[in-house]
């Protein structure tokens, strides 16, 4: 119910605070906080019983979203409700912010980031999903001031596993923009409405200028191994135009190579149909994305 | 322990507290402002923890005290400015939008900051925007209501002051 | 005592009067019991049982003992001697089952997985949970019973050995009092069976859940030689838990005191058992002189309570192929729990859901029984619909197979089959005592129109849509009778009220029921107000203090609107009378009661209207001056009432439902909720479609998103929000709620209590809205809960050659 002692709370002004920080504790003493929305479950709970706190809300360089001409790039620290507002996320990266809209509830999207939501990659969780559709990068600094670049395909790992190490700090997480039309979608199913998904898919799809399908991404979560590439469903879609054939092949594809789980939730052949239920819906609302 | 420094219902407030002190518990305990209630235990579900930090409905039991340093904390008490009852306050008294009460300051927070952003929400909307605070009494049919008469009536408001 | 109807009071009854709960609620200035501050109190923490069945072998508690902060722990060991166990009389019905010995802290072993094992007392609720952490328990595990009918087999691990069985209580409720009229009842029943054209046998399967108040437990208590007890209790019947807390702690009655906290998060029958905690925490108070806090956390809060309805049925009915129903034949197994919770135990919910099985409907012959079992898991609480949301999900789904099997339409065969003349006694002798079934039944059918809706139907399942209709009805109780209540809880069932008058002419009503949350300062102050010709802000309402409040049984089984608010304006009659009789003296006139009018803040003479008074100075006059009064009348004006109605009483409700279902995923949406309520005269619309609306939405969410799962090993994994899914108002339609009313002829106000049984046709209801969707796949749904998964499983199992 109540948090473990906490011995230590700082809420540093800038990224060299957080760094040194983090160097001046042993490895598992620090845990950052960014929206809470997670870790905090976890700490009243007392699954962790972190020593020292590093609060991250003082870090205003994390909070901006930078829309440049090829890239855009969403300060760790964004919050939710600021993706849902943005007018940056239109156009490709409407994905993102169908995940964005309905994670948990408007309380928790008041608070919780971009950022804090990859680095936790909770098992079942809409934005890594996303993130990991539409091809993000993550950019961290580490203790020792060496900058790195890690795709979302090297970035997630498993469930709360990824390849951040515990000195590094998230800075951003940045997507390229296409050059030719694209678009993307997610959707998630859940039994109450905005619940962690027990199937959660998301795709992306850029069009060649014959309204082609040139590339194509999905990502899959609520198999029970955090967000996941679903490679398999994107062969079909290439070379189409989104045709009903396809985008089948393409969901039977996911469930003839992925492995869903039995569990409290649902049942795997359950969780088999939504991946054809929701995949059908989301492709086709990529591809209608991307051709407007 | 920590020294903060923050503000609560426009009272200025410096207070020596546990690093590990939930806002909810603040708030209840030390400032003696019990209307902000505790629905859950560690979750963060039910949504009666509601508050606003710095105008944003955020759950109490989901922050540590010690984060409210330096920032402005509004609770159910301080919801209304002059001491009468807001638009909102008195909708849910007209539309029966209350049985037991103790979700109640919850929803009243999370609704006067979600009316702010959605000033003419369609009942989907309203319903959405309360998927983060639980009733057990009501079923939610007079919250919506009382919900979209506050809109009316802020929105009335607005008029007269125009005009 | 009872009256007919007054023609004077009726200006504020039916008004939809906002309530004076309010202000301070959407204010944040409610008192709830976690807002009660007493300083010096300590906080208390409970250490639960990891598993579901084990030995206690040891407890080490010396690191959480020298923690700073730490003042005391309690275990089972050493108090067992100090406190009496349970059974108590007090809080055990009259009702042949088995009782099992238990303390508030486990003695000698564990039984289900959450059972208080040891009590911290530490100046800091934060320490309290630190030294919780360092409590040592060695535990020697023990076989687990899970399955309701595996316990009930011979060679069953018995839970509490002493007993000899996990059978807690058995019982016919068909044919008679004796085994030989009930068997030959059961013969004759099997009869009919035997010859009749069609029988549908099915076996109906609810699960594991219940009601979750907002507001969880607490208890808070403050001890003194000279005063004794004061216990703050988070309960539905204050009453009942100060004489247990006397009997159990052998402190003397006078010296105890129980008060429900003015404002309460919710009840719904979860606050209404007598529980351990209070114990325990009284218990330390006493030793320690000092007050002592234990509030519930959500965790503990869903491990402990709010368990019900899980239960198999094994249900058949015969019928005619003219839709006349022949028999009924129903075996219940009730999967119980531990048992060891007070006043209920557990299996008096499947007690009264036996009784209340037969419904609204004529059974020529019927024969119902039921056996309860012990498991280890948490005991069954009382959860609204208390007792019959199990069996009339299955009464109604059967209902609806025996329909389908006939070919007719299911609404159709309630209708042939309602009682349509009452009173009424149910075959297993549950008195209807009045009310119009058909009136409310066509009123629904009407607004339903189902032949239009077989054309939209047929003309969705062109477009392959599939959208379908579902009915179901509930007989609820209204008020529960001294006749029932006595034998089924040991308790009275009578209303009490005390209407004290003060010389400014505003009253102040006592009730000892205590609520939360049903708007009861609001409806008392309209009956108030419209008995006396006042404002209902005059009145003011104080409930559930044994210090102040006259007895009552607890807010429980809708007493306030048929017991309660009867008492209330009999108390209020009383007074009028005297009132009258002084003010007829004074003026010098022969009148009796019925010449006077009570309106407008005036007294008035019918026959000369000059003649009259103000409220308030013929009140000032009897209660400050009381000179030149009639012979042998005194001054003063208080009345307390109690009222016991002449017959067990019930109300009525239909429910009609529209959904559409998903072919590809089994997700289904209601798209229509309406429903035709009698509940009696009405004092607040407003107060009763909240009501409505609150029961109806608790019975959708039960339905379909909570369950309570224990895993293999008797670990219960849903013990938070995240994994026991409640509706939330994204998931549940409007509803639509409409009157047919008859006034109940056996209270003053002919009002009927209403609330309690209500969500209990709504399983049903939607289960076989969902069914109806799906006729062209023939599809029948037995089990809740109500999930896409298992329907789709469905969808597939039918489509298959």
């Amino acid at each position: 119910m109540y948090p473990a002692e906490i011995k230590e709370y700082h809420k540093p002004d800038s990224v060299e605070q957080v760094l040194e920080l983090i160097a001046n504790h042993e490895e598992g003493e620090s845990l950052l906080l960014a929206g809470g929305q997670s870790a905090m479950q976890a700490i009243k709970s007392r699954m962790l019983r972190p020593q020292c706190i590093i609060d991250l809300q003082g870090l205003q360089e994390l909070k901006t979203i930078n829309d440049e001409s090829e890239t855009l790039k969403i300060g760790a620290m964004v919050r939710y409700c600021e993706l849902v507002k943005s007018s940056s996320l239109n156009n490709n990266f409407t994905g993102l912010k169908d995940a964005a809209a309905h994670v948990g509830d408007r309380q928790v999207r008041n608070r919780g980031t971009i950022g804090g939501s990859v680095c936790w990659n909770y098992a079942a969780a809409c934005t890594p999903t996303a993130v990991l559709a539409l091809d993000g990068n993550m950019h961290l600094i580490s203790s020792d001031g060496e900058i790195k670049v890690i795709c979302a395909d090297d970035f997630f790992l498993g469930p709360l596993d990824t390849a951040k190490s515990e000195s590094d700090i998230l800075i951003s997480v940045s997507f390229k923009k296409s050059k030719t039309r694209s678009g993307s979608a997610y959707k998630k199913w859940g039994l109450v409405k905005d619940a962690l998904p027990v199937v959660g898919i998301a795709a992306f799809v850029k069009l060649d200028s014959n309204g082609s399908c040139c590339e194509a991404r999905i990502a899959l979560t609520g198999m029970g191994v955090g967000a996941q590439r679903a490679a398999a469903g994107e062969t079909p879609l290439l070379g189409s135009d989104g045709d009903p054939q396809s985008i089948e092949a393409a969901t039977e594809n996911i469930c003839a190579n992925i492995d869903a789980p039995t569990d409290l939730s649902a049942t795997s052949d359950y969780r088999h149909q939504l991946i054809r239920s929701i995949g059908t819906e989301v492709i086709l609302t990529a591809f209608k994305r991307a051709s407007t | 322990m920590k020294n903060i420094k923050l503000t609560v219902n426009g009272e200025k407030f410096e207070e020596q507290i546990d690093n590990r002190l939930l806002l909810v518990d603040f708030l209840r305990d030390n400032l003696s402002l019990t209307g902000t209630h505790v629905g859950c235990t560690y979750e963060g579900v039910c949504g009666a923890c509601t508050i606003h930090l710095d105008g944003d409905a955020v759950k109490s039991c989901m922050l540590l005290a010690v984060q409210a340093d330096g920032h402005n904390v509004t609770t159910i008490e301080g919801l209304s400015a002059d001491g009468g009852l807001t638009n909102l306050q008195q909708a849910f008294n007209d539309e029966h939008g209350l049985q037991c009460g103790y979700c109640t300051p919850g929803i009243l927070m999370n609704m006067a900051d979600f009316l702010t952003e959605n000033p003419n929400p369609s009942e989907e909307q309203i319903r959405h925007g309360l998927i983060g605070n639980l009733c057990r009494c009501t079923g939610y049919v007079h919250i919506v209501r009382a919900v979209k008469k506050a809109a009316k009536m802020l929105k009335d408001s607005a008029h007269e002051d125009r005009t | 005592m009872t009256s007919a109807q007054d023609p004077n009071s009726i200006e504020w009854l039916g008004e939809r009067l906002a309530r004076k709960e309010d202000l301070r609620l959407v204010t944040g200035k409610g008192k709830y019991l976690a807002d009660i501050v007493i300083p010096g109190t300590l906080h208390a923490v409970f250490v639960r049982s990891e598993y579901a069945h084990a030995n206690i072998t040891g407890i080490d508690l010396s690191e959480a003992e020298s923690m700073p902060g730490v003042v005391a722990i309690y275990t089972g060991e050493n108090i067992k001697d100090r406190i009496n166990p349970m059974p108590q009389a007090i809080v055990q019905p009259n009702l042949p089952a088995k009782y099992p010995t238990f303390w508030p802290l486990a003695v000698g072993k564990v039984t289900f997985h959450g059972e208080p094992v040891a009590l911290i007392i530490a100046r800091d609720k934060y320490i309290a949970e630190d030294a919780s952490e360092l409590v040592l328990v060695d535990y020697e595990e023990l076989p687990v019973v899970l399955d309701p009918e595996k316990a009930l087999s011979r060679n069953s691990t018995v839970v509490h050995e002493k007993d000899g069985t996990n059978e807690i209580f058995s019982m016919t409720f068909t044919g008679g009092e004796n085994e030989e009229a009930q068997n030959s009842n059961e013969a004759e029943v099997n009869a009919i069976f035997d010859s009749a054209p069609v029988v549908v046998k099915e076996r109906f399967k609810t699960h594991r859940t219940g009601l979750t108040p907002m507001e969880p437990r607490g208890v808070l208590c403050d001890w003194n030689e000279s005063d004794g007890l004061t216990a703050y209790i988070t309960t539905q019947r204050p009453h009942i838990d100060r004489l247990a807390l006397s009997d159990i702690l052998e402190i003397s009655a006078e010296k105890v005191r129980v008060i429900a906290p003015r404002d309460q998060g919710g009840g719904f029958g979860v606050k209404a058992p007598f529980y351990r905690e209070n114990i325990i925490i009284a218990y330390a108070a006493k030793s320690l002189g000092k007050p002592v806090r234990w509030i519930e956390s959500r965790y503990e809060s869903l491990m402990n309570v709010g368990q019900e309805r899980d239960q198999i049925n094994d249900m058949e009915i015969a019928a005619d192929l003219e839709g006349n129903l022949l028999a009924l034949r129903n075996k219940g197994i009730a999967d119980n729990g531990v048992g060891t919770t007070g006043v209920y135990w557990g299996f008096v919910m499947p007690f009264l859901g036996a009784i209340e099985l037969p419904n609204a409907y004529k059974w020529p012959k019927a024969h119902i029984s039921l056996k309860v079992a012990t498991t280890n898991k948490a005991c069954l609480t009382p959860s609204r619909a208390f007792g019959h949301f199990p069996t009339r999900f299955a009464l109604e789904r059967c209902i609806d197979m025996v329909a389908h099997k006939i070919g007719m339409e299911a609404s159709e065969l309630r209708r042939n089959n309602l009682v349509d003349a009452l009173p009424y006694t149910s075959v297993t002798n549950e008195y209807y005592d009045s009310g119009d079934f058909l009136k409310v039944w066509d009123t629904l059918v009407e607004k339903a129109d189902i032949s239009a809706f077989r054309k939209r139907q047929s003309e969705a399942l062109n477009d392959n849509r599939y959208i379908g209709i579902g009915f179901g009805c509930g007989v609820e109780l209204s008020g529960v009778a001294s006749d029932l209540l006595v034998p089924m809880e040991n308790q009275p069932g009578y209303g009490a009220a005390t209407v004290r008058l003060d010389p400014r002419g505003k009253v102040q009503v006592f009730g000892g029921d205590a609520p939360g949350g049903q708007g009861h300062e609001t409806t008392t102050a309209q009956v108030v107000a419209s008995e006396f010709g006042i404002d209902p802000a005059a009145v003011v309402v104080t409930t559930g203090d044994t210090g102040t409040t006259p007895f009552g049984s607890g807010s429980i089984g809708a007493r306030a609107g048929s017991y309660f608010v009867s008492a209330v304006a009999d108390a209020c009659r009383e007074l009028k009378e005297k009132i009258t009789r002084i003010l007829a003296y004074d003026l010098k006139i022969e009148a009796r009661t019925e010449h006077f009018e009570f309106t407008d803040g005036e007294v008035i003479y019918i026959g000369d209207r000059s003649k009259k008074s103000s409220f308030v100075s013929i009140v000032e006059r009897i209660i400050m001056f009381p000179i030149n009064l009639p012979e042998n009348e005194v001054g003063g004006l208080d009345a307390t009432a109690f009222f016991e109605a002449a017959k067990p009483m019930i109300c009525f409700n239909a429910d009609c439902c529209v959904v559409e279902v998903n072919i590809e995923t089994g997700d289904f949406e209601i798209l229509e909720w309406m429903t035709t309520e009698d509940v009696g005269n009405v004092i607040n619309p407003m107060v009763v479609d909240g009501q409505m609306h609150g029961a109806i939405v608790q019975g959708i969410s039960n339905a379909v998103f909570e369950e309570f799962v224990y895993d293999d090993q008797g670990q219960q994994l849903t013990a938070d929000f995240e994994n026991y899914k409640l509706a939330t108002a994204a998931d549940v339609p409007n509803i639509d709620i409409h009157y047919a009313t008859t006034p109940c002829p056996h209270t003053p106000l002919g009002t009927r209590g209403i609330g309690e049984g209500r969500p209990s046709s709504i399983p049903g209801a939607l289960t076989n809205a969902v069914c109806d969707a799906l006729t062209p796949l023939k599809i029948e749904i037995t089990e809740l809960p109500l999930r896409p998964n298992s329907i789709w499983e469905k969808i597939q199992q039918a489509k298959q050659p």
